[in-house]
């Protein structure tokens, strides 16, 4: 053993990009620094200042058309495939059309909204870079981790201007903060940390375009198809009228697109004339040629294929500010063109995908503060392999393990993958995936396809067949029907531990003084516990209709149409999503964090206050107040008491009791495309902001620490009895109930070691998932490998770690979630 | 009845087939120099104090009724013999910080089958099942047999970990329940092995014989304690061993000082405290040698 083995256990699987050009495009993208890139909002700012009267529809449509048709195509060295959403090798577009306030805040010296000096933001790596090479001249650092060239920032400057009363944002709060009753709790909620920030910057997302009918027709033969709807259209009924306003801007915006496809063409084709190199020029003659033929023409083969998805896939990204905008089940829509194509093989595919996801993870997003620390920079870029097709057949193909294989071997963040698992899948493929999970990225996650349709059929009514076929996921752990589903747009999530603040507190928050309900005092178990419900409903509901508010601001001012036309059944009903054109308009949510804390709160107040008589309510409330301070004995058998994740009947019928309140209320409110909100609880990294405005609680949490992460993953430290346990509790929550859900398992590598590790993996997620579970990650890493990584961050500049539903680089993450992720892995076997 | 354990460990996948729960029986036969458990040794229930939790509440000194505890230079000191005979245990309630706790568990044969079918799926899927280690198992025999003879009866697969010195007819009772033996052999020289461990080597020879010719599942299991256990000489007898009882498998385990810190926290004494882990290298070439003799061989 070397030194360093001594100290500890390093990864089992560690690998190399296939060739050398894809390591040279890694190596690149690490080192580059992180750029804000103004070119499309300039061109959009243009067209909107000129497009002043046309209906909202069309207006969106011209202005996306003509900055898309404007932006300069940019072909990196090295690029095999085309299409970039920024000239920079790591850039992101700042929407102002969305959100220009956040950034004219900045400008101005004003102060951020109250989250985001909660939510800390990474400062290593490329970021790192960005600030040093800010400080050599030239440029300006913006958003806390951006550059910016000091011409585009005045530049920039003025748009945000032009932008400040007219954006998303400036017109929803004009809407809801004027006309919606509960406005002034909304608004407290946020000073208090009750509810995330303000989440207007970057609303859309956990949106997965229809790539099939998008490869399969063409861009050329949807436009003939629409325009023959439109020369054919009589109006027979006065509201029918607006689909005529939709399908022209659908020609509109895919004409756009194709200028931009053609630019790309021609681009290739320049660079490939002034190239001497003959085989850069043969690759670029070969790019000139592809990008001529899709996303206009169905693919002919696999390559051409891979490039028609990427273009529509980020065109689709460059028109809303995305999080969770996903390629979904890519390995079952390229696998007729890979099974058709006599050239390709796997060894061939691989180096392609490899480049597909160094553009993926180039794709930055700047936003808020408080988001860019919620999302952490992360794009919840989700692809979901496996599964089963409309017939109940697995899906795993050469192309699935073509992606694992590409992503074994460059560990980068985006797209993070996923597995559909089915009893019926190979065993090939799950050891493959299992080989992936031991690099150590945290990658792939696990998801019960069955449990979800299940969910579906019941929320949506749709065909199974249908549900099969198109289930995916769209973010970090949020299922969707792709290509049919209207994203998966909500509001942001309630904090369920500052309730438990406000519980204590008599409905004041302790931290601001800040009255949010009316005073109660509850002498009993019961009391206790309804007066939480009766606080959880009151914040649950007023924060979704206070989103059915924006979201019309959302249709008046971005609704989404290039998207809108990969969503089935948009062009059919004549209708963008934002009309409620999407097959399913089920999958708006309402998002939580932090109920595991309530759970074992109420566990020890049952258990020490009433059962046991140890203290009074009162003495347990003080002694909370205290931050335990003077109390340790009594923290020492609250933390005794039975918590979540145990496999105890005690704190886990708490928390079921509370899960089912929490979804039959969620459902008792319509969304504003008019069917019931759906269900769900997720985390992020809201855990640490969350945790970080909150004070003690009565499960023996102390202040300021982060919450119980996910729907079902055990506060750090209280799960006593092993994983198994843990299984065993999370598995008995209906997750057939909510959209999404997440159980974070750590373990230590030599718990995986070899085959028999592997399989030994396999084996523990087959159980849970015939419980039936829903979703499982892992992260397999040694707690003090990232000990070593915080002193030594120079040593892991490509290490990456499962923090919620994503992965992330170590040096780019914030000190704060650092700590959080070791805490959490120092209680691995 | 009622057995006397350390503690359970779920998930465990380095002690027998799949996915496993490994459950460690307290008191043991022999008195191993290397033991990284020290505090499987004893039978009885005893007391542990974690110094790196300690905030010198003193809170223990004025509740200990022994006076067995008291503050000498800014650390406690503890006399273990009154602690551990000491029923009331005063200390244990009064510390806040869980510096003092309680090493041992008593519990029924059917508590302990219930913590262990809990996890029946795990099993099923993994083919994993129990491994009752310790300790030395065969320390408390009737309760073994008891718990290995339901956990049958609930269809678990069962092993069971031991140093083989253990009476003849202990064996004989536990084998109808016992799928896999992970069965040591230490050092074959009889002056050595009593030297080190405190028993003779004799009697786990002739278990092991004799459970062989009664065809039981075993895999021996070797300590790789340097200069004690890895001399080609002791190897080589274990091989010649395993030849003679037509074994096939063998796994190593590599000598670690991690439990060094647990002697000092029961109040006992590390004789080894100046053995170093040996080389990796070291180690692979044992291995190696096991898989030429035709042995199935890994390293834990």
């Amino acid at each position: 053993m070397d030194d360093q083995m001594v100290r500890f256990t390093g990864r089992e699987i560690i690998s190399a990009p296939a060739v050398p050009g894809t390591s040279f495009l890694k190596i690149r993208y690490l080192d580059s620094p992180l750029m804000v890139d103004i070119e499309y909002i300039r061109h959009l700012t243009d067209s909107h200042k000129l497009t002043d009267g046309l209906e909202v529809q069309l207006r969106r449509a011209t202005d996306h058309a003509y900055a898309l048709s404007h932006m300069t195509p940019v072909i990196h060295e090295g690029d095999q495939i085309a299409g970039n959403k920024t000239r920079f090798i790591r850039g992101a577009i700042p929407y102002v059309n969305y959100a220009a306030s956040p950034f004219l805040k900045e400008m101005r010296k004003e102060e951020q909204d109250a989250q985001s000096k909660h939510s800390d933001q990474g400062m290593g790596g490329g970021i790192a870079r960005t600030i040093s090479e800010a400080e050599q001249g030239g440029l300006r650092l913006i958003s806390g981790k951006f550059l910016i060239s000091k011409n585009d920032y005045e530049e920039f400057k003025d748009i945000c201007g032009y932008w400040e009363d007219k954006c998303f944002m400036e017109q929803g709060d004009r809407l809801w903060k004027n006309h919606f009753a509960k406005a002034d709790f909304i608004e407290n909620g946020w000073k208090i940390g009750l509810y995330t920030a303000p989440h207007e910057p970057c609303p859309e997302g956990r949106l997965i375009l229809d790539y099939e009918t998008a490869l399969g027709k063409g861009y050329n033969e949807i436009i003939r198809e629409t325009e023959a709807k439109i020369n054919s259209f009589v109006p027979e009924k006065l509201t029918a009228s607006s689909k005529l306003l939709f399908w022209k801007a659908a020609v509109i915006v895919l004409k756009g697109a194709a200028a931009f496809t053609s630019n790309y063409a021609a681009e290739a084709e320049k660079l490939a004339a002034n190239e001497n190199d003959p085989l850069r020029k043969a690759e670029l003659e070969l790019m000139a040629e592809t990008c001529l033929r899709v996303p206009l023409e169905p693919p002919r083969n696999f390559r051409e294929a891979v490039q028609a998805f990427w273009f529509t896939y980020l065109l689709g990204h460059i028109e809303g500010s995305h999080l969770g905008f996903s390629p979904g089940r890519l390995d079952m829509l390229l696998w007729p063109y890979f099974k058709n194509d006599p050239e390709i093989t796997v060894e061939k595919a691989i180096p392609l995908f490899e480049e597909l996801f160094v553009k993926m993870t180039q794709i930055e997003y700047i936003a808020s503060l408080s988001w860019q620390g919620l999302g952490h920079g992360n794009l919840y870029q989700n692809l979901i392999l496996g599964g089963v097709d409309e017939k109940g057949e697995p899906v795993n193909n050469p192309v699935s393990m073509a992606i694992l294989q590409a992503q074994i071997n460059m560990q980068m963040t985006q797209p993070t993958l996923s597995v559909w698992w089915d009893e019926k899948l190979d065993q090939e493929f799950l050891m493959k995936a299992a080989e992936c999970i031991k690099t150590g990225v945290g990658y792939p996650a696990f998801f019960n396809q069955s449990t979800y349709i299940a969910h579906e059929l019941e929320t949506s009514g749709l065909p199974v067949e249908l549900i099969r076929k198109h289930a995916a996921i769209g973010g970090c752990t949020e299922p969707t029907l792709q290509g049919m589903s209207y994203g998966i747009v909500q509001a942001g999530f309630v904090n369920h531990g500052k309730l438990i603040d406000l519980v204590l507190n008599q409905g004041i928050d302790p931290y601001t003084g800040i009255r949010m309900f009316e005073s109660r005092n509850p002498q009993t178990y019961e009391e206790v516990r309804s007066y939480y419900l009766e606080m959880m409903h009151y914040a649950v509901r007023n924060w979704q209709q206070y989103w059915n508010y924006v979201m019309i601001a959302h249709r008046n001012t971005v609704p989404l149409i290039f998207c809108s036309v990969f969503v089935r059944d948009c062009l059919g009903e004549g209708k963008c999503m934002d009309d409620g054109g999407a097959l399913s308009n089920n999958s708006i949510t309402t998002l939580s964090s932090g109920m595991v804390n309530v759970a074992n709160s109420l566990a020890v107040i049952k258990k020490l206050c009433f059962d046991d008589m140890i203290c009074s309510l009162g003495e347990l409330f003080h002694a909370v107040s205290e931050n335990w301070e003077g109390y340790e004995m009594l923290r020492k058998k609250a933390l005794a008491v039975p918590h979540w994740g145990n496999d105890q009947a005690y704190a886990d019928d708490i928390f079921l009791g509370l899960f089912d309140e929490y979804c039959s209320w969620v459902k008792g409110q319509n969304n504003y495309l008019g069917v019931p909100y759906d269900p769900s609880m997720l985390a992020i990294s809201t855990p640490v902001p969350f945790g970080k405005v909150c004070n003690a609680f009565p499960d023996g949490r102390m202040k300021g620490e982060p919450l119980a992460d996910g729907v079902t993953s055990p506060f750090p430290g209280s799960d006593v009895c092993g994983p198994t346990a843990v299984i065993r509790s999370s598995s008995k929550v209906d997750h057939r109930k909510i959209r999404g859900g997440l159980l974070n398992l750590k373990f230590h590598p030599s718990a995986l070691k070899g085959e028999t590790g592997s399989k030994n993996l396999l084996a523990l997620i087959k159980t849970y998932f015939e419980k039936p579970g829903f979703h499982v990650q892992f992260n397999v890493v040694d707690s003090r490998m990232l000990k070593d990584a915080q002193l030594n961050p120079e040593n892991y500049r490509d290490l990456v770690v499962r923090v919620a539903g994503f992965s992330a680089y170590w040096v780019e993450m914030s000190k704060a979630l650092q700590d959080q992720v070791i805490w959490r892995t120092e209680h691995s076997l | 009845m009622r057995g006397i354990i350390i503690n359970i460990q779920h998930y465990a996948v380095h002690d027998g087939p799949g996915i496993r729960t490994l459950v460690f029986f307290k008191g043991c036969t022999m008195n191993c120099a290397w033991c990284s458990n020290p505090e499987s040794q004893s039978p009885g229930l005893q007391l542990r104090y974690i110094a790196y939790r300690c905030k010198l509440c003193l809170k223990c000194v004025s509740a200990c009724t022994n006076t067995a505890v008291s503050l000498n230079d800014g650390h406690l000191g503890h006399s273990f013999d009154l602690c551990n005979d000491c029923e009331s245990r005063t200390c244990i309630d009064n510390c806040s910080y869980d510096a003092v706790t309680l090493t041992g568990k008593d519990i029924s044969s059917d508590e302990l089958l219930g913590i262990i079918s809990a996890d029946i799926s795990f099993y099923t899927n993994s083919g994993g099942g129990v491994t009752f280690s310790g300790g030395e198992p065969f320390a408390q025999p009737e309760f073994l047999v008891e718990i290995l003879q339901k956990c049958k009866s609930h269809g678990i697969h069962t092993a069971v970990e031991t140093c083989g010195w253990a009476s003849e007819k202990a064996f004989r009772e536990a084998l109808p329940y016992t799928d896999l033996f992970l069965f040591d052999l230490k050092i074959i020289n009889p002056e050595s092995h009593i030297e080190f461990t405190g028993k003779p080597v004799d009697l786990i020879l002739s278990n092991l014989a004799m459970l062989t010719s009664l065809k039981a599942n075993i895999i021996i299991r070797v300590p790789l304690i340097p200069g004690i256990t890895d001399s080609k000489e002791n190897l080589e007898a274990i091989a010649k061993i395993m030849h003679q009882n037509q074994l096939k498998q063998i796994d190593l385990m590599p000598y670690h000082n991690l439990g060094e810190d647990k002697y000092q926290e029961h109040g006992m004494k590390y004789s080894l405290d100046q053995l170093k882990p040996g080389d990796s290298r070291q180690n692979i070439a044992v291995r190696d040698y096991f898989l030429a003799q035709g042995f199935i061989c890994e390293i834990f």
